[in-house]
């Protein structure tokens, strides 16, 4: 019977190459990455051509529309905007990543664990996150705040982390249970792989293009979050300059009609966070490409 | 689960869930507010505080039950609260339910509306941008809607007030109505209008965005192949097919939904000084109106545990896999 | 072939439950051994407990009842396990049906085929963990062109043979074959046999191998063991088997097989079986050198 049996070897398939080759650049957010880089590297390397000292209150120059000395004006208290944009980027870019860093890690943490635990382990740790999603946030926000004491860079930052890895968490759990059981997980266990080289070589690598868009969008709810907060005077204290204390002292603005106080840091801020959001965009286009059937 | 026992059983276990849900939101609420540093006296007293003496102190600290252990108070809140007494706001002097069911008809005015919005135009955004895939209008729609939505809700409600309130001159810039005019509609409808801008704004894009994805999922199914093949238009296939499949999700993103857009007015009615439940949350935390903050917290809790709870059942509903106790065996049991 | 036990199997019983007050007994007192440079297939319809035995061997599911006993060593002891953790890593190697979900997609082949070397802190012996799985590429008849490729890229043949080449890597002693052929066409079945022929000799590993297919477990095999609902009904070597069977649903079971003559295949009839006798239970019965078959011993 062996006879009939011959061993085959595989076809060879002709190469073929590709008509034309698509430029690097296509399809690719390179505007928003470029501004953003602008902005950060704008940001980083800002003792290098600011005119004045951001922290230095000019009493004799309060509010001050845009001109030739003061670029983007002054605010009520007599700081030069222009310069404060540059110096307070840092932090709220800072808070922005610092923020999505402690989000990230709590979620991938709490997700695997949830994912990898036994069925009741799993249920309750899920109940307690929709029960943790109740409270509301701006409650955890004030009373973690006041836990912590005076409000700097990293505590808001952990505030903010802390209230905004649920979404995360669950996207991780859920990936988590559907590919521990995958044949590829036994397979690597068959062979004595330990839980964290199944976790790090194969589960990681799995869940991470589907929680890596809205890790960018993290980004990008923090930085709004730090805004909000600074603004609504439960953030950073307004000596600390960012985007948000900037925009705190809007409602003195309001009454003397600056308009510069309020747009142009807010301007900034848009930008920055549209960027970040076309990035988070194309990450989240890149893996589909299906087309319609109507 | 059809008979008449199968479907109490089952309501039973969703008050179960519900009634413990709501008991360990108030455990949680009330052990961190006591953990915060801060004095609650000073909501009481006001400045009144500093003058006092030990004894004073004691005395005022007596009276308000803040000394004993934090079980023993969380005992005697529980106990008036199931007789429907919810303690005096601190700061108001005034029964803290009381002070909510003043305030709280605005906060649903402002959030009810919206919602409605949100969703009717999500809707017809999304519809639109699916209809016109990855052509001129979709762009178009598409990028004004990553703009609105990268713009955080407290800067377009100041954007807002300098336009429309300080330069034109068209609009109120904060509170529900003009001092003296509660009772006028149009009086409230001009003091709506901003904030009800910004409410709708600043959700609108993620959930149009959200139907415009999941309509476009739809449309890549093999079925919408099939009724295309049949000769059916794509107008009947659109709003037959696809349109019906969409709408049992669209349901259940709206029940969860509710919490974010309630979110989202707490800060807008900050910015305009609009007296709803918001400002009063924001008030009551940073004064450590315990009372007060218990009650609001407790009532934001329930509604977002609702909208999650009626997500869940529309979920079951649709879909019986997503039933927990009916789910199919998904272990390899051999062969 | 010697006569050394390398596996022994032994009154293994495993059952899963399904709500919280009853189980699917999926395998049930199952009891065989397979020799040193022994291919021993396994067959049955689908969902009668094949799978499960070859998890239990390889220690995937913990073992409910029974005992497994791999070079005298007791697997399912969870002190012995420990003790021989990494030799049971190394020489025991287990191939899955679907190719498609056991090789990791975001991984390259050459990281594929390298992992349990990795996994076990092995130094490659030709050089580089490249050149092993080149190597190892070359022998399961595959270019080394594909080595920087993914999963995704390849077919379903090459990718059964990039898993046989991810086990061979490691040198088992006991190779375990869950369904290999199952998900492939039937030329491609053909190569995966004539290679895991090929291989048994050059290596002379013992192979557990699991099918449905009778025609490619004959061609294969040196023994068969038959199953039907979690037991194990008949035992024999091959040619033993398919001359002589023995019990009613290995009987069905060859009757089944189509002959490739329309004359003949219109001819005959299929072997009938009443569910009554299959499941009368019994035990293992010698009735020729070799040949076990589950059933009662007559009153005589």
């Amino acid at each position: 019977m062996s006879a009939q049996f011959e061993m085959v070897g595989i076809r060879q398939m002709p190469k073929e190459v590709p008509f034309k080759k698509e430029k690097w650049y296509q399809g690719k957010p390179v505007l928003a990455i470029g501004i953003l880089i602008f902005i950060i590297a704008g940001c980083l390397c800002c003792n290098l051509f600011i005119t004045k000292d951001p922290a230095y209150l000019d009493l004799a120059n309060c509010s001050v529309a845009p001109g030739r000395e003061f670029f983007f004006g002054t605010d009520a208290m007599g700081r030069d905007i222009f310069s404060m944009i540059w110096y307070g980027g840092r932090i709220s870019l800072l808070i922005g990543m610092a923020a999505t860093l402690i989000s990230t890690a709590i979620a991938i943490i709490f997700g695997s664990f949830s994912g990898c635990a036994p069925k009741w382990a799993d249920m309750l740790l899920m109940r307690l996150t929709d029960i943790w999603l109740s409270v509301p946030d701006l409650l955890i926000i004030i009373l973690i705040q006041a836990v912590l004491g005076k409000a700097d860079q990293l505590s808001l930052s952990f505030v903010i982390g802390i209230t905004s890895w649920t979404s995360i968490a669950k996207v991780v759990r859920t990936e988590v249970r559907r590919l521990r059981s995958s044949e590829y997980v036994i397979a690597s266990k068959c062979m004595g792989g330990s839980f964290f080289h199944v976790l790090w070589r194969h589960l990681t690598p799995n869940f991470i293009s589907s929680i890596m868009f809205m890790v960018v969008m993290n980004i990008r709810s923090a930085m709004i979050a730090e805004a909000t907060l600074s603004f609504m005077g439960i953030g950073l204290p307004v000596g600390v300059i960012s985007w948000g204390t900037m925009l705190s002292l809007a409602e003195q603005a309001l009454l003397t009609n600056a308009w510069w106080i309020i747009v142009l840091p807010g301007m900034f801020l848009l930008v920055t966070l549209l960027c970040i959001t076309s990035i988070g965009n194309y990450m989240r286009k890149k893996g589909d490409g299906r087309h319609s059937n109507l | 689960m059809k008979t008449f026992f199968g479907q109490l059983a089952y309501a039973g276990k969703k008050i179960l869930f519900f009634s413990a849900s709501v008991l360990l939101l108030s455990i949680t609420v009330f052990y961190i507010s006591r953990l915060a540093p801060g004095d609650p006296l000073v909501s009481y007293y006001g400045d009144r505080v500093e003058k006092m003496g030990p004894k004073e102190r004691a005395w005022a600290e007596e009276k308000l039950g803040l000394n004993d252990p934090i079980i023993v108070q969380y005992i005697r809140w529980i106990e008036n609260a199931i007789q429907g007494e919810f303690g005096i706001s601190y700061k108001y002097k005034m029964d803290a339910a009381e002070i909510i069911s003043m305030r709280i008809g605005n906060t649903l005015i402002l959030g009810g509306v919206g919602f409605l919005f949100i969703f009717g135009l999500a809707m017809l955004i999304g519809i639109l941008c699916a209809w016109y895939e990855d052509r001129l209008p979709d762009k178009i729609i598409c990028g004004m809607g990553t703009v609105t939505s990268c713009i955080p809700e407290f800067w377009l409600s100041l954007v807002l007030i300098l336009i429309f309130a300080v330069n034109l001159k068209w609009l109120p810039s904060s509170g529900a109505y003009a001092i003296g005019k509660a009772d006028e509609i149009g009086s409230r409808v001009r003091h709506l209008i901003l904030p009800m801008i910004v409410v709708v704004l600043g959700h609108l894009w993620y959930y149009a965005y959200m139907i415009r994805n999941k309509i476009l999922e739809e449309v890549r199914a093999d079925y919408v192949l099939l009724a295309k093949s049949k000769g059916l238009k794509k107008k009947s296939v659109m709003f037959r097919h696809c349109l019906r499949n969409v709408i049992p999700a669209y349901l259940s993103i709206m029940a969860i939904s509710v919490p974010h857009i309630l979110g989202g007015t707490y800060i807008v009615e900050t910015v305009f000084s609009y007296p709803g439940i918001g400002t009063l949350t924001y008030e009551s935390a940073r004064y450590k109106d315990y009372n007060l903050l218990m009650l609001l917290s407790i009532l934001s809790g329930i509604i977002v545990i609702l909208g999650n709870m009626a997500a869940q059942i529309i979920n079951e509903r649709i879909d019986p896999r997503m039933k927990p106790d009916t789910a199919p065996i998904t272990e390899v049991t051999g062969g | 072939m010697s006569d050394e036990i390398l596996l022994s199997v032994q009154h293994l019983s495993h059952s899963f439950p399904v709500t919280k007050r009853t189980a699917i007994k999926a395998v049930d007192d199952v009891s065989f051994t397979i020799h040193k440079g022994e291919i021993f297939g396994l067959v049955g319809e689908s969902g009668c407990g094949k799978s499960t035995i070859a998890r239990c061997i390889m220690n995937v599911y913990k073992t409910q009842e029974g005992r497994i006993f791999y070079k005298g060593i007791d697997v399912c002891d969870a002190k012995t396990f420990r003790r021989n953790k990494k030799m049971l890593h190394t020489t025991r190697q287990m191939i899955f049906q679907d190719s498609d979900s056991s090789l990791n997609q975001r991984m390259k082949v050459c990281d594929i085929i390298a992992e349990p070397m990795k996994i076990q802190h092995m130094t490659p012996k030709r050089g580089s963990f490249r050149a092993e799985a080149e190597f190892q590429m070359y022998y399961v008849g595959m270019d080394a062109e594909y080595l920087d490729k993914y999963p995704s890229e390849l077919s379903g043949g090459q990718r059964q043979r990039v898993e046989i080449a991810r086990a061979l890597a490691m040198e088992p002693e006991l190779l375990v074959a869950d369904e290999p052929i199952a998900s492939l066409d039937v030329s491609i079945q053909a190569q995966i046999v004539n290679l895991f022929k090929h291989l048994q000799k050059e290596h002379g590993f013992s192979f557990l191998f699991i099918a449905h297919d009778l025609a490619m477990v004959e061609f294969l095999c040196d023994r068969v063991g038959v199953m039907y609902q979690g037991k194990l009904v008949e035992i024999a070597p091959t040619e033993e088997l398919f001359a002589n069977p023995q019990h009613p649903y290995t009987k069905a079971l060859l009757s089944a097989i189509p002959i490739p003559d329309p004359k003949k295949e219109r001819a005959r009839t299929m072997a009938a079986f009443r569910e009554e006798d299959l499941l009368c239970g019994g035990e293992l019965m010698q009735t020729a050198p070799g040949h076990f078959v589950l059933g009662r011993r007559k009153e005589s």
